[in-house]
């Protein structure tokens, strides 16, 4: 019961955020996002080697890519 | 006034002294501008990187990834990747530490291992070999939507996984929020050395009670299933990106994952202790068929004028009964022009999966599901890690990254009979990261 | 619209900036719609080259440059872009076997080029040779010396550098917009255009400016200069002196091409190779046929 209504208060916060059409920036305000540093998948080995090592010693995975990891390590 | 010469780009060689290579070279380092071609015609972007795991006393692995990833032109974007890697070492069978040596039966059957007095059992013939390849490919569909579509494959001596993807994309309010919606479907099979084991059937130890090597094979054998078992697995991904100034934006991510099958390990064990805490057997873990989980993740990333700020929180909950939350941050500071250092800090921790027990009880019932893997039970964790990368005058880059990572398991509230109590049920694992990395 | 400095002007399928710089018509051809993107990029572009221009110009009193021209053979503190600056002429100058010389300058004191017959007696340029000569200047990451009366002119380099930095901050500011740099005829295009359209650039014929162009190009992206010597000569006897000088005799070079134009990743890539030819005289079109680059020359 609990379980389900933390779901659903965690879905309900995503939702909300959808809102948010008045944030952004003009195209040519995009010089410090156009960095390479800025991009969400910059450091993409990093991460997915990270990913790797808790997959196998943690029982949570996914999160930033899906979650089936692929490999028989759990 | 008339034309005299006019030139057509020609495939001729090259004589030697080339003017216009060198003063190519000089102009990009006049103008601090790398290679020539323009992006838009599409280089391949590579990247190479060899890992060391390595726990004090446990597992050890060493994984190698190459990626590349190519534009080509029009956002149609085509990365593959292939890793291989190699796990040695010992890692936790799941029986409890006695105050007197045990033997242990090593899961393929073959041979036995002696554990000292007090220890966690491990059970050190672990060791195997994998490779992965995975391609993606993103295309724009109409206006602002993009399509991704890949696959995914894995092999190692006893377990395959085979896996496909597709989302879409969509853009809205000038690019600055990004919606996707996505799926996945994995496939997987294991066919573990020795067979899989029968739940809860004794372990086969061999103390000199068989006739002869027939007679403990038959005995082994007869805790064992044949032929593979497999899993599927499906999730659905829904992400949001947002711009939120000049400086900041965030990604927030809503996982489903639904998984139907063997989720077994066919390695591990738990302990069956009479009421003064000493083992009297050994039982194979059985968990259950199937499981769902939600993940629900977000991240900011922020500019600073020194460099990056990332920062993102998971919290993760499934029909298990665990329960997860993740800190994750990387601050990224840079030096100079080339060179930047990134110190990583990392908070994990998770509730107990509801069929998590330490060790069974003689003379209890036998619960439907039962697993003593610490990596299902109570911990916390936290990774220390720092990197440093270097940009050399070609463009390419240098990173080098060292990080510490520490398991502390808990006790999700057994209580410990008889010997257990002086005993530690529950040791850290501790581990190095060490990682070269090279892009070009 | 327009401000005392530039103006922009609404154009079909792009937006246009204008603006007067370096003796140059500059123009920004930006491939948008959008007024306030056009109006920043192109007061960005203003602010770049003016300050290009106030730092490297040997016109202006107190500048960067004139306390280098004027140091009495003193050394003079400089900074990291005016290093990168004498490095990449140092680059040109081995590459074109000497014949590149920021120091040749000083010859202007005796070779006036305005279509007249006022060709120099030979010891007006006699007297200038010892002022001239790469070799003899001294610098380093933070300084540099030059004998007294010694001069450096970046007028060669100058106008194309300023086209590349402008195109570069616009890259950087505006990643998504394919952008068109021409400050007279030295031009650079970002990226580029949307369905990789090209942009037609018009290449004046040398003969005469009143005429039409005789050939129109189609950039993608990529820089483009002309160097020549269409406007600037004398005349005497019948015999055509260019304004290209050689820095080892301090005589032009002969059978120096009318009009050279390429293209190269970069402007000033470009602009360089373009002088190098001219530097060549007659030899021109063989030395730029064995680079294995886009050129048109004229006679």
């Amino acid at each position: 019961m609990l379980k389900k209504a933390r779901i659903t208060v965690a879905f309900l916060i995503s939702t909300q955020l959808v809102g948010c059409v008045n944030l952004g920036v003009q195209p040519w305000e995009r010089d410090l996002l156009a960095k390479k540093e800025m991009a969400l998948d910059s450091e993409g080995i990093d991460l997915g080697l990270d990913d790797h090592i808790y997959f196998s010693k943690e029982a949570t995975s996914g999160g930033r890519a899906f979650a089936g990891g692929g490999c028989g390590c759990n | 006034m008339q034309l005299i010469y006019k030139n057509a780009l020609t495939n001729k060689m090259r004589k030697t002294a080339n003017v216009n290579a060198a003063l190519a070279a000089a102009t990009c380092t006049l103008l601090g501008t790398s290679a020539v071609v323009q992006a838009d015609e599409g280089v391949w972007e590579m990247d190479a990187a060899l890992l060391y795991y390595g726990e004090t006393e446990r597992v050890t692995a060493v994984e190698g990834v190459f990626s590349a990833k190519k534009d080509f032109g029009d956002e149609h974007l085509f990365s593959t990747k292939i890793t291989a890697d190699s796990l040695t070492g010992a890692s936790a069978s799941g029986a409890v530490a006695q105050p007197n040596a045990q033997t242990y039966t090593r899961p393929s059957g073959k041979g036995q291992y002696v554990v000292a007095t007090g220890e966690v059992p491990l059970d050190d013939t672990f060791h195997d070999t994998r490779a992965q390849l995975e391609s993606q490919w993103t295309q724009p569909l109409w206006n602002d939507m993009r399509g991704s579509t890949g696959v995914h494959l894995s092999k190692e001596y006893d377990y395959l996984s085979i896996a496909v993807n597709g989302s879409f994309a969509k853009d809205f309010n000038q690019k600055n929020t990004t919606v996707s919606a996505g799926l996945s479907l994995a496939y997987d099979t294991i066919d573990p050395e020795g067979g899989r084991p029968v739940a809860f059937s004794e372990m086969v130890i061999d103390e000199g009670q068989f006739a002869n090597e027939e007679a403990y094979q038959a005995a082994f054998d007869a805790t064992r299933q044949t032929g593979t078992d497999d899993k599927t697995t499906v999730d659905l991904m829904f992400g949001m990106t947002q711009i939120i100034n000049r400086r900041m934006l965030m990604q927030f991510n809503y996982g489903l994952s639904m998984s139907d099958g063997y989720h077994t390990d066919p390695f591990k064990v738990l302990s069956v202790v009479n009421d003064q805490g000493l083992t009297q057997s050994l039982v194979h873990e059985d968990r259950p068929t199937e499981r769902t989980r939600h993940n629900f993740y977000w991240q900011t990333k922020y500019a600073l004028d020194v460099g990056v700020a990332d920062v993102s929180y998971r919290y993760a909950t499934d029909d298990w009964d665990v329960s997860s939350h993740t800190i994750d941050s990387r601050f990224r500071f840079n030096l100079s022009d080339i060179t930047y250092i990134q110190p990583h800090f990392r908070y994990y921790q998770q509730s107990a999966a509801e069929f998590y027990q330490p060790f069974l009880i003689e003379g209890t019932t036998l619960p439907t599901f039962a697993t003593a893997d610490y990596r299902l039970g109570e911990m916390t964790a936290y990774t220390l890690g720092i990197k440093y990368g270097m940009k050399m005058p070609s463009g390419n880059e240098w990173a080098f990254r060292l990080e510490y990572y520490q398991q502390d398991p808990k006790n999700a509230g057994f209580d410990e009979p008889g010997a257990l109590k002086q005993l530690d049920l529950y040791p850290s694992v501790k581990a190095v990261i060490a990682q070269v990395s090279y892009s070009f | 619209m327009s401000t005392g400095y530039f103006t922009i002007v609404k154009k079909g399928d792009h937006m246009m900036g204008r603006f007067s710089a370096m003796a140059s018509p500059c123009e920004l051809l930006m491939e948008t719609q959008d007024p306030l993107l056009a109006n920043y990029l192109t007061s960005l572009a203003y602010k770049e080259t003016k300050r290009i221009e106030q730092k490297f110009s040997r016109y202006l009193p107190n500048n960067p440059m004139a306390n280098i021209n004027h140091s009495m053979g003193k050394a003079v503190a400089i900074d990291a872009e005016t290093f990168r600056l004498l490095e990449f002429a140092n680059s040109c100058f081995e590459l074109s076997d000497s014949m590149f010389d920021m120091t040749s300058g000083v010859l202007r004191q005796a070779w006036k080029f305005d279509g007249s017959d006022n060709v120099p007696p030979p010891e007006a340029v006699q007297a200038l040779m010892p002022y001239i000569g790469w070799k003899k200047v001294k610098y380093n990451q933070s300084s540099i010396t030059l004998i007294k009366g010694m001069e450096l002119d970046f007028g060669g380099i100058g106008k194309e550098y300023a086209v590349d930095c402008v195109a570069n901050m616009c890259t950087e500011y505006a990643p998504k917009t394919s952008v068109v740099v021409n400050f007279g005829g030295d031009i650079q295009v970002t990226r580029a255009r949307h369905n990789s359209q090209p942009w037609y650039i018009g290449v004046e014929s040398p003969e005469d400016d009143d005429k039409n162009t005789t050939h129109t190009l189609k950039i993608i992206s990529g820089g483009l200069a002309t160097s020549g010597d269409a406007r600037r000569y004398l005349l005497k006897d019948g015999k055509r002196y260019s304004h290209i000088l050689n820095p080892k005799t301090g005589y032009p070079i002969e059978k120096v091409s009318r009009s050279v134009t390429l293209a190269a990743p970069h402007c000033i890539q470009a602009g360089l190779l373009a002088t190098l030819a001219l530097l060549k005289g007659s030899d021109a079109e063989v030395f730029l046929e064995q680079q294995d680059v886009k050129f048109w020359c004229y006679r």
